[in-house]
């Protein structure tokens, strides 16, 4: 019983992707259902390709604390800040 | 200015990545050719699943030797097959043929694929010609129980078509119901859990209701479900209250939503209280599993209906180097749709590439988002990302969320733009 409480607190406590580089980087894959991050090849989907980082860290954190349950709210209200971040270091690179 | 240097920027950083992967998959492969021939990878199935991996494996397609092979070289896709039916969009939006161009080191076969010879390794094909695979990818779909209902048989051709994947006839099915007459009575039956495409009966009866509409006919769409509840089903109330109150009428199983018999003469269906409902147009959604080459090469366990696999490779479960993916595979909490496809494909190809370079499996993620149309300018969505279990065998869902029920004109409008963007998106990605 209390193997199983400490389990679901650790779960509980836990990012729920973890945090780990591997994991953000199937993130990136995930994100390119939708958009493409090599050219853009629909205008009905927001173009990632032209963003700065620093507008695309202000826009998810913007989607994540909407709570409009827009489908980019509801996709990224999973995500911790350091999540967003990570992301956008693999999109756009580390500065 | 600023957009240039970005550009740039993303350039440099991406020839730079790929560099880096080519060096590594060099290094790593050369050790592993040294000692064994060139791996062959055969996929079998070029639906969303099937393209999605050879997407990703094309970039080792120096190293290795890839076969796809499928029963027909134009691929008509499940999304947006609904807008078809409703006379928004035409078939051919939905018809691909692989851009052969894009994947120049792979081999095409369009062939049937009779069985899979798990002991010597191949894939036998109906005239008993065979292909080795050193790593065997099925993503060949799904099949439909002949035995659920009775009276109907899934490949009679009299039968209004399912439409239900690429196969059946979608001009036949929007002939016959274009040919209705006014206050005509439709009847839509709705399969129990696990099928394809979970809400996708309920956009087929909106969407049908719509185009009558257009045609300026009055119908009544009766759907006899046999489940009490279905995906997104709040959406689709409010949909119907707003847009279709007296067009649509939805019978749940525990109000005699079950269908048991179906006789074509009389045009009628019964359901499990001995009720009878008589229809001008029935569409029968028949029960699903697995397609049927997962049952003709004994790759199920016992009495299962779906495939089984690992959720970190995506093996199946007592057969090594051949996978699964897609809509015939039981993924646990994952719904079977063609974004779950695209995002399993997705993991399965990297953690194949994983395996053959002898580098450790990544732990997945995965997401699905699914849209539904109501009309052409509105739809509403469900999503949800997903992971292993605690003992890694197992997907779990981190939760799923839809649309808000009461979401305004702008945000349905919104939406249907964001499903057809994913849709240009991906099958861009995929086939062109």
């Amino acid at each position: 019983m209390n193997k199983i409480l400490l389990y679901f607190i650790l779960f509980l406590s836990s990012n729920v992707f973890a945090d780990q580089d591997k994991t953000i980087n199937l993130i990136v894959e995930n994100c390119k259902s939708c958009h493409n991050l090599n050219k853009q090849v629909t205008k009905k989907i927001p173009d990632m390709n032209n963003l700065e980082k620093e507008e695309f860290i202000r826009l998810m954190t913007k989607y994540k604390n909407d709570k409009d349950n827009s489908v980019m709210n509801r996709i990224s209200r999973v995500f911790t800040d350091n999540d967003i971040l990570k992301i956008a270091d693999k999109i756009y690179g580390k500065k | 200015m600023e957009k240039n240097r970005s550009g740039r920027r993303k350039f440099i950083s991406n020839t730079i990545t790929t560099l880096a992967f080519l060096f590594l998959a060099n290094t790593f492969l050369l050790k592993r050719l040294n000692s064994k021939t060139r791996p062959k990878i055969v996929i079998v199935g070029l639906g969303i699943g099937g393209a999605t991996c050879l997407q990703y494996l094309n970039k080792i397609s120096n190293f290795v030797d890839i076969i796809v092979i499928e029963k027909q070289n134009v691929y008509q896709t499940g999304p947006l097959s609904n807008l078809v039916i409703g006379n928004i969009l035409q078939r051919k939006d939905i018809c691909f043929k692989i851009n052969k161009k894009k994947y120049k080191n792979v081999k095409f076969i369009f062939e049937n694929v009779k069985r899979i010879d798990v002991e010597n390794k191949s894939v036998v094909f109906s005239k008993n010609l065979k292909v080795k695979f050193d790593f065997l990818i099925l993503s060949p779909g799904i099949s439909y129980k002949n035995d659920i209902l009775k009276g109907y048989n899934v490949s009679d051709k009299k039968n209004i078509p399912h439409c239900w994947d690429g196969e059946s006839n979608i001009t036949q099915f929007k002939k016959r119901l274009r040919d209705l007459e006014n206050n005509s009575k439709i009847i839509i039956t709705s399969p129990d859990y696990p099928y394809r495409c979970p809400p996708a009966p309920y956009e087929r009866a909106t969407l049908i209701a719509n185009y009558q509409r257009k045609l300026n006919k009055k119908v009544k769409i009766l759907i006899l479900d046999s489940k009490n509840s279905f995906t997104k089903q709040e959406n689709y109330f409010r949909e119907w209250q707003i847009n279709f109150r007296d067009e649509i009428e939805w019978i749940p199983r525990s109000k005699g939503g079950k269908v048991i018999f179906y006789d074509q003469k009389k045009n009628l269906v019964k359901n499990s209280d001995g009720q009878i409902f008589k229809g001008d147009f029935i569409h029968i959604i028949p029960e699903q599993k697995a397609a049927s080459i997962f049952f003709d090469s004994e790759l199920l366990n016992d009495g299962k209906d779906w495939c089984e696999i690992n959720p970190i490779s995506f093996e199946i479960n007592r057969f090594k180097d051949i996978y699964a993916v897609g809509d015939s595979i039981d993924a646990w909490a994952m719904p079977k749709s063609a974004f779950s496809a695209n995002s399993q494909a997705k993991i399965l190809a990297i953690n194949l590439i994983n395996k053959i370079l002898e580098k450790d499996y990544i732990d997945p993620v995965f997401l699905n988002t699914c849209y539904s149309f109501s009309k052409e300018d509105r739809a509403f969505s469900i999503s949800a990302w997903y992971r292993l279990n605690m003992t890694k065998d197992k997907i779990i869902s981190l939760g799923s969320s839809e649309s808000n029920v009461y979401a305004n004109d702008n945000d349905r409008k919104l939406e249907a733009q964001h499903a057809i963007g994913w849709y240009e998106t991906m099958v861009n990605d995929l086939f062109m």
